[in-house]
């Protein structure tokens, strides 16, 4: 890929429950890390990408670029999409076509606003006739995963492991979490409890199975290839990236099992990364459920199809950190997940590139995976609605 | 707060789940298109509309609801999945209908899987009160327990009378009941109400009559428990019936609602004659229908004599002049100002007049029409075989029949209010289609309805001999809704909140 966009500098707030502060507050604030991470200042803006779901819904907010002028006192241009994916495709086309040097992106939400209709309006704006029929944000999950375990037969033992791999996947998500200062959850959980939870329930999947709804805002400095090395030594590069978009009504889809978007954004991210599939060694997948995190594994290639759940429950039978599939080593959602991290949804894709950013640069902690030193490639996946819209970006850093 | 133009866009589409084919490809869309989304600008004008309403589907995969999202708060636990279509060409979301998920209650989703259901025209979910109501038939429920799958074929009619009479009819009533003592009635489930049983009773009696739907010219809806003061149920039913010819969204038929207490249909039927029997009106057919989720104050209160009676349902009858199974001989109704039982406007329940509803109301009216109209036509008891009287409850039919010279196997018959309850608007033509249901050619019926504030329309009826042939055309008559394994009993304060709705 051409004038590869240079991730100099990522900043975010936690992800949880934010009473107290405005939804401006949470964006200056991821800002701010950014900014101070990268010693950037705002008049060095030229432009700002910026995304929020359902700010104008939740918080009554139009014109969120308003704010963000304010704040910043700045009047350059400023454009808002719904997730972070989408606002930073358009910074990176800007940047590639030389219009931008150094631009923001940014995303925020602030869903615990609305807490009493969050659930209908998650829902008619995912998939409005699921939504007339009775259909909850959880239902399309679990429909999936019927749909799944009626495809490739899934029955008796198997059942109950494909059972258990979900649970461990959530257990997994929890366990990358307490080492994430960020996460809103940084507590451990059992399979037990996440098997309790969907006992409880009478259903496929338990409150344990589902992110969370959260509070939160990421930012992140995107700079030309050229510019990058007067803010850091060691920028991360967007090496490739493609979206693709599929049907608002999930059953009318052609295939229940998978998400069509997120295969063929990650087929068209590799070409223009000029990767392969096994390099990546570091994974952001946008596990809005435990069954979304198995699915992605699959879509996106690494698993084949109608087997992400084997590779997962043997990997967590004596869990080290990543799952082996085919004898190759995958880190997957190490900052948590959304299911432990987070999932603001506008803000939700800049801390998965937050948390790529940090692997690769070696500077994520307690969390840092090293593999013959710090990977060289990562990836995220993103998606909006019940995969409505897939994002895949694949980051390589210095090394790479 | 409701947008109107967005509810009856859902509404047009939803309660007929209409859909297309492309004529090129054969590929099917639910939603109408102008052109298929495969075939592009070539298929323009190459989409035949097709609609589901009369359809079955497979559940293809289901899970469980048990917390929904607002609106669906009042239908409780549910069963939400998605069905298939013509072998996968279509899928549509789908929630269960008519199933009441147990406290704890654990679902076998794969036993559900695979099944055959059928589309249900439903109330779709809770609004505020002052909202138009939304309706919508992506509500299912199993093809092999209470209601069948029935296909509905036009046949073309091959005898015509001199005479204007009945050409079909539809009775129909929920799954749920509630038993006290002797006597059985009919429960509605919580997502339905007078409209939805209206528009369920005209479409098991268009299955009936084989009449096609686009030849009705008029549909009467009589009801004294439409959720609207004002908005008529009728205009629903000829809009999800595809009543007349449609044209641009607008179907080419006159829909009224009348009201009067419990003859508000009973009252349109010989309107409904006349039309058809009128050559300049040009009305093949015409619909009437009664249909009430019959209201009743709780036990303990003003008026709550009523709440032991009360039934749900709806009943529709087909008049024309071809293919007749019974014909009108004729007619007679009389009225007068006796307030024996009201509700005034903005009230929920109506009140009675305890003993002023015997005697001087329902005694005096019904037996003032009987009586003329058999004296008109000349007729003695023995010259009918069944009759027909309003049902408020069994005692009632009982005296009055027995007072007019009716042996049991005269009235017996007719006699559904242990079965149903009160079904107002519905009670004696749910009479009348249970004696239709078993009634031989040559036949005379003797219906006499009563509506409160008061009247009665007598009718004498002379069954044909193609009543007979129609009789296996219809998988729903009242017996099979009365006395049927997939009833669901329900105790008083399920009831109660099962009436009062979504």
């Amino acid at each position: 890929m051409p004038n590869r966009p240079a991730i100099v500098a990522v900043g975010r707030t936690k992800f949880g429950e934010h009473y107290e502060k405005e939804p401006e507050k949470l964006i200056e604030e991821a800002w701010l890390r950014a900014s101070e991470d990268a010693g950037i200042e705002r008049k060095d803006l030229e432009a700002c990408y910026l995304s929020d779901y359902f700010l104008p819904i939740t918080n009554k907010l139009g014109l969120e670029e308003g704010f963000l002028s304010e704040l910043t006192e700045l009047h350059v241009p400023m454009e808002v999409t719904r997730s972070f994916s989408s606002a930073l495709s358009n910074a990176c086309n800007a940047i590639q076509a030389g219009r931008y040097n150094i631009v923001l992106v940014g995303g925020i939400e602030k869903m615990t606003d609305r807490w009493d209709k969050i659930r209908d309006d998650l829902m008619l704006l995912e998939d409005p006739w699921s939504y007339y029929a009775g259909c909850t944000p959880e239902a399309n999950h679990e429909l999936m995963l019927r749909a799944y375990i009626r495809k490739y037969g899934v029955k008796g033992e198997d059942l109950e492991k494909l059972d258990i791999a979900l649970a461990q996947v959530s257990v997994k998500n929890h366990l990358h979490a307490t080492k994430n200062e960020y996460a809103q959850y940084q507590r451990k959980i059992t399979v037990e409890q996440v098997l309790n939870a969907r006992k409880e329930a009478r259903k496929p999947l338990g409150l344990y199975d589902f992110a969370p709804i959260s509070d939160g805002a990421s930012a992140l400095i995107l700079t030309s290839d050229d510019v990058a090395k007067k803010f850091t030594e060691k920028p991360v590069h967007v090496l490739g990236f493609a979206s693709a978009t599929d049907y608002l009504t999930f059953p009318a889809r052609q295939d229940l099992t998978r998400f069509t978007v997120s295969e063929i954004a990650m087929k068209n991210a590799l070409k223009r990364a000029g990767i392969n599939l096994w390099e990546i060694q570091v994974l952001e997948v946008y596990d809005q459920s435990t069954v979304m995190e198995m699915i992605s594994l699959e879509d996106l290639g690494f698993c084949k199809r109608g087997g992400a759940w084997k590779s997962i429950y043997q990997s967590c039978q004596d869990y080290r950190g990543y799952y082996e599939i085919d004898g190759r080593r995958l880190f997957v959602n190490l900052n948590g997940g959304l299911k432990a991290d987070g999932n603001p949804l506008g803000a939700t894709g800049g801390a998965q590139i937050f948390e790529v950013v940090k692997q690769l640069k070696g500077e994520a902690g307690e969390r840092q995976v090293m593999i013959d030193g710090t990977p060289k490639y990562g990836c995220v996946l993103e998606l909006e609605g019940f995969g409505t819209k897939g994002y895949v970006y694949i980051l390589g850093g210095t090394s790479s | 707060m409701s947008s109107e133009p967005i509810e009856r866009r859902v509404s047009y589409l939803g309660d007929r789940l209409k859909g297309c084919r492309c004529l090129i490809c054969g590929k099917e869309y639910f939603e109408i298109r102008d052109y298929c989304g495969s075939c592009g600008r070539k298929s323009f004008g190459k989409m035949a509309n097709i609609d589901l309403f009369y359809d079955k589907g497979v559940l293809e995969v289901c899970t469980l609801v048990n917390e929904p999202t607002n609106k669906f708060t009042k239908l409780g636990s549910y069963v939400y999945g998605i069905v298939s279509f013509h072998n996968g060409k279509i899928r549509v979301p789908c929630r269960l209908t008519d199933r009441m998920i147990r406290q704890g209650e654990e679902i076998d989703f794969s036993a559900f899987e695979g099944r055959e259901v059928v589309p249900r025209f439903r109330r779709r979910y809770s609004v505020d009160r002052s909202d138009i109501i939304p309706t919508i038939s992506l509500a299912f429920t199993f093809a092999d327990e209470y209601y069948p799958h029935q296909e509905y074929a036009v046949v073309k009619p091959n005898k015509e009378y001199d005479a204007p009479g009945i050409v079909g009819y539809g009775v129909y009533t929920s799954k749920f009941r509630i038993k006290e003592g002797n006597i059985t009635r009919s429960v509605p489930f919580v997502d339905e109400d007078a409209i939805t049983a209206a528009v369920e009773a005209g479409k098991l009696a268009l299955i009936h009559s084989g009449v096609d739907s686009a030849l009705v010219g008029k549909v009467y809806v009589g009801s004294e428990s439409n959720p609207y003061a004002v908005k008529p149920i009728a205009s629903k039913v000829a809009q999800v019936l595809k009543l007349g010819e449609e044209d641009e969204g607008v179907q080419g038929v006159d829909a009224v609602d009348t009201e009067f207490a419990c003859k508000a249909a009973t009252s349109m039927f010989k309107d409904a004659a006349s039309l058809v029997n009128y050559p300049k009106a040009n009305i093949q057919y015409s619909m009437v229908i009664g249909a009430d989720n019959s209201q009743a104050a709780p036990r303990d209160c003003p008026g709550g004599e009523l709440d032991l009676f009360v039934g749900f349902g709806g009943c529709a009858y087909i008049f024309g002049k071809t293919d007749l199974i019974a014909e009108i001989e004729g007619w007679y109704s009389c009225t007068s100002d006796t307030p024996d039982f009201w509700r005034r406007d903005g009230e929920p329940f109506p009140m009675h007049g305890g003993r002023f509803t015997g005697d001087p109301a329902y005694f005096k009216h019904i037996r003032k029409a009987a009586k003329k109209l058999m004296e008109r036509l000349g007729l003695k008891p023995s010259d009918i075989n069944y009759f027909v009287a309003h049902q408020p409850n069994v005692q009632f039919p009982v005296r009055i029949a027995k007072e007019l010279g009716f042996k049991e196997e005269q009235y017996l018959p007719s006699l559904q209010v242990a079965n149903f309850g009160n079904t107002y608007s519905g009670s004696s033509p749910v009479g009348l289609a249970a004696v239709l249901d078993i009634a031989k050619p040559e036949e005379r019926i003797l219906i006499v309805s009563y509506g409160s504030g008061a009247g009665s329309d007598a009718y004498s009826l002379i069954t044909t001999s193609q009543i007979i042939e129609k009789r296996n055309r219809q998988k729903m008559p009242v017996a099979y809704q009365a006395q049927n394994p997939f009833l669901e009993y329900v105790d008083y304060t399920t009831y109660r909140r099962l009436k009062l709705g979504m």
